[in-house]
């Protein structure tokens, strides 16, 4: 994947690249906002990671210009101011999604992926499909290997968010976001008891695992294999 | 906190008694610029009364005095001529004295001393020496007048009366009464009309004063009052209250960038401090696993301490920023219930874990006003109190119901050990924790943010005895 990250802090900003690198990404770089929105405005790159500080043109005023532009990559605002009302203003923007500074990597990772993988707009599917287990959105029912398993809303919503994002890994705050729009972080660990709920209802017994740890980083729904 | 007014039937006798006043139709009545027009009216009236009475007395009493002149220098005249040339001649003067009265006001009568009248137009002829008023039925001027009369004997020994009429001083005194009427309705009349003017003009004044203020208030923070240059005392209170404003706003202004610079300045280094751990534990010398083991413990356990640090200064930063009243121009409608569900579903695997009950009564579709973002975690916030410091399988109940004038009332009780009364008020600060909760996960900021939170939304917080347990209580204002 090609991705350009807008970012003046250099620490961060080798951080941030190296990390990308190694996960098998190609990462251009700009120090400030002009630059980076000479680089932007080609199109030519997946996805967007731009810092909202910036100098000279800052984040929000690089993807306003873009979206005025006509350039619709995906874009991620970093930024160290976390208000209550920061996310949205740069949602606003047209930025499709906003992390807050310190990030752990593997969390700006996880998003990005999530970002670049965001599919065209197509017909809704009507049956989500993993390996055996599979969920029928029309009926609200879920099967797995042809048994009928009975979940609770909760936890259909739950599994829902999983499975149309099936192979990617998804952190807890992604999840308390995408799954029922909390915008903080609770102390208690409420999405391990939510995940281990469901594990309990959707693996146990089937022999072959499908909801995964993933190590530092969240969960992730796959086939074997 | 605000505090709820008190309910109508509990109201002392005397704010019962008033209550009229609080109806919009009197509302008027309750402006100082009607009162000040009401006294300024009574003053004018007063006025108005004291100087007719002083223009009454120095008026008529005028008038009667010229009256009681013009007889005396009659009867000086008389009694001159009854000198001179006796009765006859007195008879003669009143005779030459009435042809002559065009106005018909002036009366004599001469008796003899045996009291046979000889002179005169009056009928009776009593013989009283000395001033005294006669009643006059039938007289020229009208069916019945008063008059000034003097009676005084003559050498001879007979005896005259002189008599004038009072009915033009009567008539005076019935002017005077007219004049002193319309002047004291034109006084009231424009003394009402001058008092709606001026009233008016102050009381909207007042209320653009007002509006701006409500405006500050709900955070439109750079309004200000309208105030003109070197004008009146409305003018000076409203340049001293801009002058407050611009000091609030600098102040705010400033909490504003130190947050930010913190938020900037602090998070910076640890940021990269997290991000060189990060670093070290990916590129980490895959060695023997009895000496890596011990070594990622150590970093992943200084990752925990760094993310813990930036928890409480998110949450410092978070309470600050709600506290500012800055997200108050972001305010919207938005469904409570909806909120409640939701909080509840997220927090139930949590207390079931805990084998505790997690019960729900939501009353559907109740609407409340603020940022749904701030009051889904002030419920996340309290339900995780309940789930932390509640009983091990005890129960946990979150209840919302309509609450008085449309707003809503909701609950979070669980069966725990409670807080002290003492405490109650203290849990609420920043990082104020009971000693019974300090082995327990928190920061001691949960409920200084559930504090700040409410406060912002003008949300009366209460922390009960759920007998046993805490129960608490909030009372959502209309949406």
């Amino acid at each position: 994947m090609k991705i350009l990250l807008v970012e003046d802090d250099a620490e961060t900003a080798s951080y941030v690249a190296k990390g990308l690198t190694e996960a098998g990404h190609v990462v251009d770089r700009a120090a400030d906002g002009r630059e980076g929105l000479f680089l932007a405005g080609a199109g030519s790159h997946d996805v967007l990671v731009v810092d909202r500080m910036l100098p000279h043109l800052d984040g929000l005023g690089l993807v306003r210009a873009l979206r005025a532009m006509g350039v619709r990559t995906p874009a991620l605002i970093l930024t160290a101011r976390a208000g209550v009302g920061d996310r949205v203003e740069g949602l606003e923007a047209g930025a499709d999604d906003y992390l807050a500074k310190p990030f752990a990597f593997a969390e700006l990772l996880a998003r990005i992926n999530a970002l670049a993988r965001r599919p065209p707009l197509q017909a809704e599917p009507t049956v989500l499909r993993v390996a055996d287990l599979e969920m029928d959105l029309l009926k609200r029912t879920v099967t797995r290997a042809g048994r009928r398993i009975e979940l609770q809303p909760r936890e259909f919503r739950l599994l829902e968010y999983l499975m149309r994002r099936q192979g990617e890994v998804l952190t807890r705050t992604m999840l308390l976001e995408g799954v029922w729009d909390f915008h903080f972080d609770p102390k208690t660990s409420v999405v391990e008891t939510h995940i281990s709920r469901l594990r309990a209802k959707v693996d146990k017994g089937f022999g072959v695992e499908l909801i995964h740890t993933v190590r530092g980083a969240g969960y992730a729904i796959r086939a074997p294999g | 906190m605000r505090s709820v007014p008190p309910a109508d039937s509990n109201a002392p006798k005397a704010e019962r008694r008033f209550a009229w006043l609080r109806n919009p139709a009197f509302r008027i009545m309750r402006t100082t610029a009607f009162r000040v027009t009401l006294l300024h009216l009574g003053l004018t009236l007063l006025g108005t009364a004291v100087l007719s009475v002083v223009a009454w007395w120095a008026t008529t009493g005028f008038a009667a005095q010229q009256v009681a002149d013009e007889v005396v220098r009659d009867m000086g005249v008389l009694q001159r001529a009854a000198r001179l040339g006796g009765a006859a001649s007195v008879a003669v003067s009143v005779q030459a004295r009435l042809a002559a009265d065009r106005s018909g006001t002036e009366y004599y009568v001469l008796t003899a001393p045996d009291g046979a009248r000889i002179a005169g137009n009056l009928a009776e002829a009593p013989s009283l020496r000395g001033w005294h008023t006669l009643r006059l039925k039938g007289g020229a001027t009208g069916p019945e007048t008063s008059l000034l009369a003097l009676g005084e004997p003559l050498p001879d020994g007979s005896f005259i009366i002189v008599a004038r009429d009072l009915a033009p001083v009567r008539e005076l005194e019935a002017r005077l009464l007219g004049a002193a009427g319309w002047v004291g309705g034109g006084a009231l009349l424009i003394g009402l009309l001058g008092g709606i003017v001026m009233g008016r003009g102050v009381v909207l004044r007042a209320a653009r004063m007002e509006a701006a203020l409500a405006a500050v208030e709900a955070g439109e923070i750079s309004r200000r009052v309208p105030a003109r240059e070197g004008g009146d005392e409305f003018d000076r209170l409203a340049t001293r209250i801009n002058a407050t404003l611009d000091r609030l706003q600098a102040l705010m202004d400033t909490v504003r960038q130190v947050t930010d610079d913190i938020a900037h300045d602090l998070r910076t280094p640890l940021s990269r401090l997290r991000q060189r751990l990060e670093a070290a534990l990916r590129t980490a010398p895959q060695g023997e696993p009895e000496q890596e083991a011990p070594w990622r413990e150590t970093i992943e356990g200084a990752l925990a301490d760094c993310d813990r640090i930036l928890g409480i200064f998110a949450a410092l930063l978070r309470i600050a920023q709600v506290e500012s009243g800055a997200r108050r121009a972001a305010f919207k409608r938005f469904d409570l219930t909806a909120v409640a569900e939701t909080v509840a579903e997220v927090y139930a695997p949590a207390a079931e874990e805990r084998e505790q009950r997690l019960e729900t009564r939501l009353q559907p579709g109740l609407a409340a006003w603020g940022d749904p973002e701030l009051i889904t975690q002030m419920l996340a916030n309290l339900l995780e109190n309940a789930v932390v410091h509640g009983r091990q399988g005890g129960s946990i109940l979150l209840s919302l119901a309509p609450g008085p004038n449309g707003g809503a009332v909701l609950e979070v009780a669980d069966d725990g050990p409670g807080i002290p009364e003492a405490e109650r008020e203290r849990v609420l600060r920043r990082f104020h924790r009971l000693d019974a909760a300090r082995s327990r996960p928190g920061s001691g900021l949960g409920l200084a943010l559930v504090a700040a939170v409410a406060e912002l939304h003008g949300i009366h917080l209460s922390l009960g005895d759920n007998k046993p347990g805490l129960r608490v209580r909030l009372e959502i204002p209309p949406p």
